[in-house]
């Protein structure tokens, strides 16, 4: 199956580790340019100097999705260089936290204004076009409770809702809006590889709750992510994919 | 070394602090790479020189100042066969005798600490004073002979330093002040003596005592049993000092070690770190990497206020782990705000055990009370947890002793990480067969 990704561009938001390396490492693989940014000069840097050697046009730049000028300034930029905007996945997160009302904040502009504006900077661009693909990242932990009562999982939860609003609302303009929560992900660097090594036991409970016995990889998700936003989805739109080897209980009628 | 980062570490410019803990490294002493014989750690013949020669000849530590505030307080504590009671003199200052009554032999006091305006033995009740003179023996005129020579206890030589009590069974020892150099110019901008009890534990370990030692002289262990350290401290940039006879390692806190992938979110136990210095995690804009810097600058600001008084620190000390050994017996990891100190005691006779105490101090801010003393407890290896990192510590002692009996185990096999294992056995050595006298077959 032909993802149809050639020559795309594609604007991808914390793509310096973890998840979002893996969905700029596949998109650049299926032929898209990409403008990728995260908060580490380095990583921005290194993950360039990596991606680039699929052969396609990558350009990237160190921003900080909380500080909202500059992160706007950054995604102007970003368009500029790619030439336009065909894909967009923001998946920074600020993680989780709990016993500060600070974590709502961070949450607050990390997870949902970082979408939130990237979102309002491609609509023109991708309403001019009349076509574009957006992939929202939220979380299980926004359907099924984890870690505790968490601004994290609640200001994910948000994203559900307003990526099925933005599907509909801007349908008529050809962009799409899917949404993909993926369960609990490991990668080297990743809060589970830290999980696994400072906590030995509650990481082993969570292995036992998962019917394959282990947790996701970044590709695995990547993959999906990657296939909704390609044009091979083009009848996906409004959809929430949850990406978790059935580690979730719910049933989705 | 196996890493995954090469970690630049950060570390203060030790001219930059010239009246404080040196922060130097010192050069490294050509110490060999012979193997270190398993024998000193199972024979009774070894045992018996490291008696004769070690454990009564230096000085050793009896306990903390604080215990013996008033005049008749007293601290009793065992060395090996002996036992000894120190006093707090009725002039102020401390002396040590031994405890036993010189009629039949009965122990005056048992282990532990306590108040007491004389110590009568409990089997006749002769009546030792704070200073160790005879004051009655019941129907005296029955003893034709008179009294013990002198009618009192020998005394032990016995001096204060640093908020410790220390005693020598040795009665000819040397000075205090020159035994322990240069500990004091380490130790004492540390404020111990503002450091409330917090822990005091007696766990019956079943290996040398040595084995103790050594396994609280290098990081190299880390890795393998204590795989969540790793994301709390860097055991891969550990500076190792040999002193002439103590020794010392540094390892930077509140960081994550070379070993592991440098995580985005704040490991937990650095998270409690933070926490613990007064910031708030969630505020916090840094990079991981970043954190034991800013820990130290903000106890820096912020530490006279929270009635800590970090003047005579380096900004490494404010996080970091200054961990010392202080020959033979204490190893004593030194922080700004706390101290976990052990004290490793030989069993009277039996090499393959050893009495392991853990001693837990932690700083008391300037105007708060000073919290209840906790009583001493005393358990065998396993009844009890000691906490997570001490329990991995102590997992593979007993083991390690019965590997040190193995006609295939010649003795240990030491890396430049262990240097401070290796300076331990070769100043022990030192007192074991003389100076340099160590011969090819000795243990």
């Amino acid at each position: 199956m032909d993802l149809g990704l050639q020559g795309k561009k594609a604007i991808v938001v914390g793509a310096a580790r973890g998840i979002g390396m893996a969905v700029a490492e596949t998109l650049a693989r299926e032929g898209c340019d990409l403008a990728i940014t995260a908060r580490s000069e380095d990583g921005v840097k290194d993950a360039v100097a990596s991606l680039k050697r699929y052969g396609t046009n990558v350009v990237g730049k160190a921003a900080n999705v909380k500080k909202a000028d500059d992160y706007k300034e950054w995604l102007t930029w970003a368009i500029d260089a790619l030439g336009g905007c065909d894909i967009l996945i923001p998946i920074s997160s600020a993680g989780g936290g709990l016993g500060s009302e600070k974590y709502w904040h961070n949450a607050f502009e990390v997870d949902v204004m970082g979408p939130v504006r990237a979102v309002d900077a491609v609509l023109p661009t991708m309403t001019e076009q009349k076509s574009g693909s957006i992939v929202l990242i939220a979380t299980t932990s926004a359907g099924e409770a984890m870690g505790g009562p968490q601004p994290y999982n609640a200001m994910k939860a948000s994203l559900i809702t307003w990526g099925k609003q933005l599907a509909l609302f801007h349908g008529k303009d050809g962009i799409r809006v899917n949404v993909v929560s993926p369960g609990p992900v490991e990668f080297e660097g990743g809060n589970w590889d830290m999980i696994k090594g400072t906590m030995e036991k509650f990481y082993q409970s969570q292995l036992r709750q998962q019917p394959a016995g282990r947790l996701g990889t970044p590709e695995e998700i990547a993959r999906c992510i990657v296939f909704l936003a390609s044009p091979a989805a083009s009848w996906c739109n409004g959809s929430h994919l949850v990406v978790d080897g059935a580690f979730t209980n719910r049933t989705h009628f | 070394m196996d890493v995954k980062r090469k970690v630049d570490m950060i570390r203060v410019n030790p001219q930059d602090w010239p009246d404080g803990t040196p922060a130097w490294k010192a050069e490294d002493p050509e110490l060999g790479y012979d193997v270190i014989p398993a024998g000193r750690y199972t024979s009774a013949e070894f045992m018996k020189l490291e008696w004769d020669r070690v454990w009564t000849k230096v000085w050793l530590l009896g306990g903390r100042s604080v215990d013996l505030k008033e005049p008749g307080d007293y601290i009793c504590t065992d060395i090996g066969k002996e036992s000894v009671l120190i006093v707090r003199q009725l002039d102020g200052s401390v002396r040590a005798f031994p405890n036993v009554c010189l009629h039949r032999g009965n122990k005056l006091r048992p282990e532990g600490l306590g108040n007491a305006e004389n110590f009568q033995c409990m089997y006749h009740h002769w009546t030792y004073g704070l200073d160790g003179c005879i004051s009655r023996i019941p129907d005296v005129a029955t003893f034709p002979q008179g009294g013990p020579p002198g009618m009192k206890l020998p005394s032990y030589p016995c001096e204060e330093w640093g908020s410790f009590v220390w005693f020598s069974l040795n009665p000819d020892v040397g000075p205090l002040a020159d035994f322990l150099s240069p500990m004091q110019q380490h130790l004492e901008p540390y404020n111990i003596d503002r450091m409330a009890w917090t822990r005091d534990v007696t766990v019956e370990w079943d290996c040398n005592w040595k084995a103790s030692v050594d396994a609280f002289s290098e990081v190299y262990h880390v890795q393998g049993i204590h795989p969540q350290l790793q994301w709390y401290l860097d055991d891969t940039n550990a500076q190792i000092d040999v002193y002439e006879r103590h020794s010392r390692y540094l390892v930077p806190f509140a960081t994550v070690s070379g070993r592991v992938a440098l995580p985005s979110s704040i490991p937990p136990a650095i998270y409690e770190i933070m926490v613990k210095a007064g910031m708030d995690p969630a505020e916090y804009e840094g990079r991981v990497s970043d954190i034991r810097r800013d820990v130290q600058r903000f106890k820096r600001e912020h530490g006279a206020s929270q009635g800590k008084d970090y003047s005579r620190l380096n900004d490494d000390q404010l996080t970091d782990d200054y961990h010392y050994t202080i020959f033979p017996n204490v190893s004593l990891n030194v922080h700004a705000d706390d101290v976990m100190m052990f004290r490793q005691r030989p069993h009277p006779t039996d090499p393959d055990k050893m009495l392991y105490d853990i001693w837990m101090l932690e700083l008391v801010p300037e105007g708060e009370e000073w919290p209840e003393r906790p009583k001493h407890r005393q358990f065998k290896h396993g009844d009890r947890s000691i906490g997570q990192v001490l329990d991995q510590d102590a997992f593979n002692l007993p083991t390690v002793q019965k590997g040190m009996h193995s006609d295939a185990f010649p003795g240990l096999w030491i890396g430049d990480q262990e240097l401070r294992i290796r300076h331990f056995h070769k100043v022990l050595d030192d007192y074991v067969y003389g100076p340099g006298g160590k011969q090819p077959a000795d243990l």
